[in-house]
């Protein structure tokens, strides 16, 4: 099969996972106790309001009507109306994709570089003392909670050094400065903000690539072909690094797919603790404060980022491994 | 079944689980992950002690009377008082309690609906394989804590035993997979085929024949499992959807993080991070130790 086949194939499948989530959520938020219409329209609102949003909603028909409204509605970009914001659900979520995504791929790129060229080096230097440090500070940063790696970041490096933001994605008042600022300020003062929840989210994902790096790189030097690079007389390196490593690297790019649920738990932690405006955050803040609307659709949001993000994994691989034919 | 028949199969299971620990003794890591578990069980255990002490102990609703909020360690409180004046080290003590409640029945409730659907999704193949494999892809692809986190938000506050409860039902997927494809192995083997001939029904074949077959994998994945429950819970109390009548570590951490005292109370801040950590380690190398006996080739390299 083609690659486009494939990939059209793939989108097609998200596409239905995407309708399966949504009809499971709108089962999810109608089969609560209580009046339906409470779910979709502010208790503080004017009855006027409420009639008009009823309307839309269909919330006075039959349930099998209000779901191909509510499906219609989705199609169209329509969430309804954020309790707390006040404002449109899909005008919200739109400004909080774009932190997700810089944060998710900058931190997920980093951990796999980090954690395939550190399992790469204590793998080939095992038995010693640094594959033993490694491995044990690897298990820490797998079982250790990000939040709390978090706060103690916060406290040391923003509260008692005092170099790095609390929290937050941009320095309002330098970004309202009189006369505009370059975007190369911008940028850097989005880059100041992203270092500390890089950094931690960076630290609990890289822990695992690199110990199964380390594992899948102990495996392939027991291989016959690295026996006969050695015997050839090739430099260290070159059978370290194109010999076994290359080889050794296959199951942690399988793993990245799989790994994809694992790493979004992690970045809805981190955005919570580091109050960076992403959809995660904003998913727990709508949880909190019972904004269904706009918890709704942070979720179906979310997932959509998901998967697309194992779609780009899934081409990685194929991209990486040649043998791989769809 | 009479008594000498019943001593005996009792003495091949003594013998069997002597053999397994002989191997498993071989594993440090894994013995060093019994180690710390054995000391976090004790905690579990005396946690009930500190509030027969005295009433002011009570993790969750004892106050000192001469204290109405913060304080640093003292005589009276090893690791100090809470911003309502409760007790931080029965605070941590009783976390342990909640800490294995929460890890060992949400991860049971998962690898046994793995197990199960791993077995029966093996076993019979065509549709039902197809439709429980779908479910488990989806579920594998979406990561746990928003969909607690949407769950949450329709159901509003939820118990401990709900979270528990949900978390045991978002994490069978990874366990039916690995099961399904023991399954499909195994079903080939020539004592499935003896067994049917003599007419056992699948059930029987299933859960008699089949299953003792994958439960060291189980277990395997168990140990996994409370690794990640422990992680889950404590993350879901610490951002605000725990149980705020059970006291867990994230619960502290929680509490800490929103009075305030997140920077200037090191013993409220540390000790509950590092008792999360410790114990989801020592199930992590508990796991590590079994991968060791369930897969020969990782043994001693």
């Amino acid at each position: 099969m083609s690659m486009t086949r494939f990939l059209v194939r793939r989108i097609f499948e998200i596409v239905v996972t995407l309708f399966i989530i949504a009809t499971l959520i709108f089962v999810l938020f109608r089969v609560m106790p209580g009046d339906p219409a409470a779910m979709v329209v502010n208790p503080k609102m004017t009855p006027e309001l409420k009639e008009i949003l009823r309307m839309r909603f269909g919330l006075d028909k039959p349930l099998w009507e209000q779901y191909v409204i509510y499906v219609n509605n989705l199609l169209h970009g329509e969430f309804g109306t954020s309790f707390y914001w006040e404002g449109d659900v899909f005008d919200i979520l739109k400004t909080r994709i774009f932190p997700t995504i810089l944060l998710f791929t900058t931190g997920t790129l980093l951990a796999y570089a980090l954690g395939v060229n550190l399992g790469r080096i204590i793998a080939w230097r095992r038995g010693g003392n640094l594959e033993y440090g490694f491995t044990v500070g690897g298990l820490f940063f797998l079982t250790m909670p990000i939040f709390w790696i978090g706060l103690l970041a916060i406290w040391l490096l923003s509260y008692r050094l005092d170099v790095f933001p609390v929290g937050g994605m941009i320095t309002p008042e330098i970004w309202s400065a009189p006369g505009g600022v370059s975007l190369l300020t911008k940028i850097a003062d989005v880059g100041y903000h992203l270092f500390l929840p890089l950094t931690v989210y960076t630290i609990v994902i890289f822990a695992g690539n690199m110990l199964l790096m380390k594992n899948s790189m102990l495996e392939t030097l027991k291989e016959d072909y690295i026996i006969t690079a050695r015997a050839k007389g090739l430099p260290e390196k070159k059978v370290r690094d194109h010999h076994a490593a290359r080889n050794a690297m296959l199951p942690v790019v399988t793993a990245l797919s799989l790994a994809m649920a694992f790493s979004f738990n992690g970045g809805v932690i981190t955005e919570t603790t580091f109050s960076w405006p992403g959809l995660g955050r904003t998913l727990v803040q709508a949880s909190l404060s019972h904004d269904y609307p706009l918890a709704q659709g942070a979720f179906i949001m979310l997932a959509g980022v998901v998967l697309m993000a194992v779609l780009a994994a899934d081409i990685l691989y194929a991209y990486l491994d040649p043998r791989i034919t769809y | 079944m009479n008594e000498i028949e019943v001593r005996a199969r009792w003495q091949k299971r003594k013998e069997r689980i002597q053999h397994t620990w002989t191997l498993f003794k071989k594993s440090r890591v894994g013995l060093l992950g019994i180690a710390i578990l054995a000391l976090f069980s004790v905690f579990a255990l005396v946690s009930v002690i500190p509030p027969k002490i005295d009433e002011m102990y009570a993790p969750l609703s004892g106050t000192d009377p001469d204290i109405i909020g913060f304080t640093q360690p003292s005589a009276q409180h090893p690791l100090g008082t809470d911003f309502m004046g409760r007790d931080l080290f029965s605070q941590l003590l009783e976390g342990a309690k909640w800490a294995l409640i929460v890890g060992i029945t949400a991860a049971a409730t998962s690898v046994i609906i793995g197990t199960v659907v791993g077995l029966v999704s093996g076993y019979f193949g065509g549709i039902v394989d197809t439709l429980l494999q779908r479910t488990a892809d989806i579920l594998l692809t979406l990561p746990g804590i928003p969909i607690i986190l949407v769950i949450a938000a329709a159901v509003g506050e939820m118990s401990i035993w709900n979270i528990i409860f949900l978390m045991g039902m978002l994490g069978w997927p990874g366990t039916s997979k690995v099961i399904r494809s023991q399954v499909l192995s195994l079903r080939t083997r020539p004592f499935i085929e003896s067994a049917l001939v003599s007419g056992a029904s699948s059930s029987r074949i299933i859960f008699r024949h089949i299953a003792p077959n994958v439960l060291p994998l189980t277990f395997l994945y168990m140990t996994f499992g409370v690794t990640a429950a422990i992680g889950v819970e404590a993350a879901l109390s610490f951002i605000g959807l725990g149980d705020p009548s059970t006291v867990s570590w994230g619960m502290m951490l929680q509490w800490c993080f929103r009075s305030g005292y997140t920077f200037n109370a090191p013993f409220w801040l540390l000790p509950p991070g590092l008792c999360i950590t410790f114990l989801a380690l020592s199930f992590y190398l508990i796991g590590i130790g079994t991968q060791e006996i369930i897969n020969p080739r990782l043994r001693e390299r």
